[in-house]
């Protein structure tokens, strides 16, 4: 390894490990909050501020799906860390259809919520 | 000047450069390139470092860096999913970028379309949630002056 190739090397490590184990850091101890990771917002006339907050099923999934995407992608580099390995087709499909819930499901409970149930309710 | 430790990095690069191209022995062209590439990469990695040694000592506050704005947008909703997974993929690719690098002594030739559909889908995400949210922002502001209206204040005529 030239010297140059050993300083990017060094340099790499140091930058890369800092900010990685900063941000670690900091989502244990609690700096940086994760409260509310799993609840959404949506729209709720009977609150004073118009929106309350409920458990997201779409929010769960999508934490799921991404932490599973994630682990695999990194298992597969750590196996063979010549090349970026191919993620198979179903895998982003699999992705990409759990954001398209997540936004689906965001979309409709804070644009409409729980607006029109109670508007046909009331007379 | 006021920020020393910019203008420190500067300076220290600039001073090893310089040292590299007086006193380092070969060729001038060779010496030529290796000033250049020594200082780059000195003065890449002292901004990085400025920037890491500024979050450690909370100058640069990233405590908020997963929060959204709630729905009303008067307050905080909590963590932001859109945020979180990104943070997640940025990483991820970073890290396996990082160790192809060591492992073949190279730059990757060809980055994957895969690779792109994965930061692009996940982006993309953001910027849509980033947008719902504006857009029930407007929308509350637009209808109601400020928020949405409380019923139990101004309940229906069946309940009074």
């Amino acid at each position: 390894m030239t010297g140059v190739a050993r300083l990017v090397y060094w340099e790499a490590i140091i930058l890369l490990s800092g900010f990685f184990g900063l941000i670690a850091w900091r989502l244990f101890t609690g700096e940086i909050s994760l409260n509310g990771l799993l609840y959404g917002d949506r729209r709720d006339r009977r609150k004073p501020s118009g929106y309350s907050a409920f458990f997201s099923p779409g929010r769960t999934q999508l934490l799921m799906v991404t932490i599973l995407t994630a682990g695999y992608y990194l298992l597969q580099v750590i196996h063979d860390p010549t090349t970026f390995p191919n993620i198979p087709v179903a895998w982003v499909v699999a992705l990409g259809g759990s954001q398209a819930i997540y936004l689906g499901g965001k979309a409709q409970s804070i644009l409409l919520g729980i607006r029109d149930l109670i508007d046909r309710r009331t007379p | 000047m006021k920020n020393i430790e910019f203008w420190a990095s500067l300076l220290g690069a600039i001073i090893v450069a310089f040292i590299i191209a007086i006193f380092v022995p070969g060729e001038p062209d060779k010496k030529v390139v290796y000033a250049i590439e020594y200082g780059g990469l000195i003065v890449t990695f002292l901004f990085g470092f400025m920037i890491l040694a500024g979050i450690a000592s909370n100058k640069i506050d990233i405590s908020r860096i997963l929060e959204e704005k709630g729905a009303s947008g008067t307050t905080t909703g909590g963590a932001s999913m859109s945020r979180f997974q990104l943070l997640i993929f940025t990483f991820v690719i970073a890290l396996s970028l990082f160790l192809i690098v060591v492992n073949t002594g190279d730059f990757p030739k060809k980055i994957p379309p895969e690779i792109l559909t994965l930061l692009g889908i996940s982006a993309t995400t953001y910027a849509v949630s980033k947008g719902i949210q504006a857009g029930s922002q407007s929308n509350g502001r637009s209808n109601n002056g400020a928020a949405p209206p409380n019923p139990d204040a101004n309940p229906p005529p069946a309940q009074r």
